[in-house]
């Protein structure tokens, strides 16, 4: 088995279990993409699909999961992955039949008639900005130098070749800097407003994005220790083989595991909204959500806002920033492939 | 400060923008001194183009309530307790008024109650124009 098999491996039933709860940590006027009136977000029929998605993912997420812990040790490397695939591929299926059912009982009930559609913007955040919590990135820059003093003391690089034996710091160091560089942007980002309470619902805007980015960077760090694992054992420090390979992404996994599970708390929390009655509603934004998922909006000069299911941030597809810092990250981490493919790190 | 529009609705955006900034400054949310979002980021927090926003504050500095500097960005330059109005303005304002007024009567509102929404709403800014002084 190799690493790669035993990731894909273990994100199938970790995917899965995030699909199934993700309805519960969307804040409740967005009901499987489709803005909703608040008092509408209770209604018999949005329960209903609620309830029909929830139960479809979970199936979807058990035959995944033992699909790929079926095939465990044998098979193509490949196989894990398709299995990811087939079991993203039916989510959104799962997610767009949900939504075909809100976004008809929406239209039929006209819920938006004569409603006051307003946006909301609080100074406060760019005046008195949420700060990055930098010495969060403290440990995974260790873990990099602690990897990168091993290989130096360990053996002597050939040196025709002056970064033999580097493959897993390039990969430490393009997640830590992806990660770091998307956080970043986050930052910059504008907070989701509730228009019914939005001094509130920034409050708590605030408390996330400190809690999720705490928990991405834990993640990052504990990524770093797997990578140094794994680099120990190519430098020949101990050789482990078959399903032993498994201690090595241990910590990976428990950093996946802590970053969901936090996601799902502070989404959990973020969203607890009161009911306040209030003459003006969120706008009715759907049309510029393709699928309820992808954001295309070109009069919007955002280049990340939050997603539409689950906690998170999606990229705005209207932007040309965006296409721009895609086809970068694009370009390096195709590179990086050629990079340590051709010149065998 | 609470910036609240209505992307779809029948005011241009960049009027609404300007409005809700000098109803802020009358109701003392915004005393004179203090700086607004640089134009790009008001315009993420919004999502309108940062020209809309360009736009709102150039009106309100021709106006006379903000000033925009290179490095300070835009600033409020006057407020409730900053003196009388620069010379000629009154007459403008006037002018707009006599519309807001035509359209209430023509509306068949009655005088007396138009005058008492005038004094409300002066007393209410005035008061909340002193609390933001106290506070």
């Amino acid at each position: 088995m190799t690493p790669g098999i035993a990731i894909a491996d273990a994100i199938v039933p970790l995917f899965g279990v995030a699909m199934v709860v993700s309805p519960a940590i969307t804040r409740p006027t967005l009901q499987f993409g489709v803005r909703v009136p608040p008092e509408q977000a209770g209604t018999p029929v949005i329960r209903e699909a609620r309830r029909a998605y929830q139960w479809r993912t979970a199936v979807v997420a058990v035959v995944a999961t033992a699909a790929a812990f079926g095939s465990w040790g044998h098979g193509s490397a490949w196989l894990p992955r398709v299995i990811l695939i087939l079991e993203i591929a039916a989510g959104v299926a799962c997610y767009q039949l949900a939504r075909r059912k809100v976004r008809a009982v929406k239209a039929s009930g006209d819920w938006f008639a004569g409603r006051r559609q307003t946006v909301v913007a609080d100074t406060s955040w760019r005046a008195d900005p949420a700060r990055f919590p930098v010495w969060w990135l403290v440990p995974a820059l260790a873990v990099i130098v602690a990897t990168v003093v091993a290989r130096l003391v360990i053996g002597h690089p050939p040196a025709h070749v002056p970064l033999a034996g580097f493959a897993v710091v390039i990969e430490q160091v393009w997640l830590t800097g992806v990660w770091t560089g998307m956080l970043r942007l986050v930052y910059r980002s504008r907070p989701d407003l509730d228009t019914a309470d939005p001094a509130a619902s920034l409050r708590r805007y605030r408390a996330l994005l400190d809690t999720y980015t705490k928990a991405a960077l834990v993640f990052v760090a504990l990524f770093d220790v797997s990578m140094l694992l794994l680099g120990l054992q190519r430098w020949g420090v101990y050789h482990l083989t078959g399903g032993a390979v498994i201690v090595l992404l241990l910590p990976i996994l428990a950093g996946l595991i802590l970053f969901f599970a936090v996601a799902f708390r502070a989404g959990r929390r973020a969203w607890a909204t009161g009911s306040r009655p209030s003459a003006a509603t969120d706008r009715d934004d759907d049309r510029f959500w393709k699928g309820g998922l992808i954001y295309v909006n070109h009069d919007d000069p955002a280049v990340l806002v939050g997603a539409r299911f689950g906690v998170g941030w999606t990229p705005n597809f209207g932007n040309r920033v965006t296409w721009l810092l895609a086809g970068g990250y694009v370009a390096i981490l195709a590179g990086l492939i050629v990079l340590l493919t051709t010149v065998g790190l | 400060m609470l910036l609240s529009i209505e992307p779809d609705g029948p005011v241009p955006i960049y009027q609404q923008i300007r409005d809700r900034i000098v109803e802020a400054i009358a109701a003392g949310e915004l005393p004179a001194g203090s700086g607004l979002p640089a134009t790009r980021q008001l315009g993420v927090d919004l999502g309108v183009n940062f020209h809309t926003v360009n736009k709102a504050y150039d009106l309100l500095r021709q106006e006379g309530l903000l000033r925009i500097g290179r490095k300070s960005g835009a600033v409020v330059r006057r407020d409730a307790y900053s003196g009388p109005p620069d010379p000629g303005w009154e007459q403008d304002w006037a002018g707009r008024l006599r519309t807001l007024l035509a359209e209430a009567t023509a509306q068949g509102l009655d005088p007396a109650a138009v005058v008492r929404q005038c004094q409300a709403t002066v007393a209410e800014f005035g008061r909340a124009a002193a609390e933001g002084e106290a506070g």
